[in-house]
């Protein structure tokens, strides 16, 4: 489970590596068209790590139902909610209403396990730890401002 | 005002746990680079489409544009991955505490070191407790995991 932990937090880096280098690359030639680099050059990769990697199962992506498919969509309304959003909110506001949401709606599917996962209840613990993270919202905000502040 | 906006930026943030709520089981079945795939693979023909059909600045000079500029595409499988891996042990609260977690450490990193070519900035006080707050989560979670 610890080395589980390990992987996701560094998935999160990678994540904001990523926002940094499409950001740059986004200045340049637009968003749509850096996320759709992104995406391509993503594609291939997994495609490569298949061919050599992957072993067999037996359901495949054609046999699974059609709405186990729509995590993409999910990605590309978001790219274009933000793309839309932050000239008018800024990026503190719009930092703070994504986890917001993020964190709402992990908690509602872990619960009630939508979506065919294995459902965690909900305990005291668990309510701590989305408080703490309002905590570090409130001060993502604050810090975010202050920024937005100094830039002007 | 811009309550609007807001509104479909928390509706946004839940899609993106949807996302990772889909490839958790997703995953376990047809296998974790498979699930990826879906995803890239859906996602590259819609912003093609996307692309297509809305108009675009001409684009001059892809080839002014400096070569790491174009990685972004090697770290976005790491991402989906992890998620397909990590969401049915850890639940997807946990899975995006973490995320959570990692994001804001490599941004005081970038920050800080003005990596990837961003201004150099100090390191805000009020970030780092927002990072303790974020540690403490994850520690609850791990508890109430157990």
């Amino acid at each position: 489970m610890v080395l589980i932990i390990v992987l996701a937090i560094v998935a999160g880096m990678a994540l904001s590596a990523q926002a940094a280098i499409n950001g740059q690359l986004g200045e340049r030639v637009g968003v749509v068209q850096s996320a759709l680099l992104t995406f391509t050059v993503g594609t291939v990769v997994t495609a490569l790590l298949i061919f050599f990697f992957e072993p067999p199962y037996q359901a495949t992506l054609l046999t699974v139902p059609k709405w186990q498919l729509a995590g993409a969509l999910f990605g590309i309304v978001y790219m274009v909610v933000m793309v839309a959003a932050i000239p008018r909110v800024g990026v503190a506001i719009a930092t703070v209403a994504t986890i917001l949401g993020q964190m709402v709606m992990s908690l509602v599917i872990d619960t009630l396990g939508w979506l065919d996962n294995a459902p965690i209840e909900l305990n005291y613990w668990r309510l701590a730890a989305m408080l703490a993270v309002a905590c570090a919202l409130v001060c993502i905000y604050l810090a975010n401002q202050q920024q937005e502040h100094v830039n002007e | 005002m811009n309550a609007l906006f807001v509104f479909l930026i928390v509706m946004a943030g839940m899609g993106l746990s949807f996302e990772a709520g889909l490839l958790g089981p997703l995953g376990e079945q047809v296998g974790h680079l498979w699930a990826t795939l879906s995803i890239f693979g859906v996602g590259a023909a819609l912003l093609w489409l996307i692309r297509f059909f809305t108009p675009q600045t001409t684009l001059q000079g892809w080839q002014s544009v400096p070569k790491w500029q174009l990685t972004g595409g090697f770290l976005g499988p790491i991402y989906v991955v992890a998620l397909t891996l990590s969401t049915p042990v850890l639940g997807v609260a946990m899975t995006m505490i973490c995320v959570l977690l990692g994001q804001i450490t490599k941004s005081f990193a970038i920050d800080y070191f003005g990596w990837f070519g961003m201004p150099r900035r100090a390191t805000r006080p009020l970030r780092v407790v927002a990072l303790g707050c974020i540690v403490l989560a994850l520690l609850f979670t791990y508890l109430g995991a157990r």
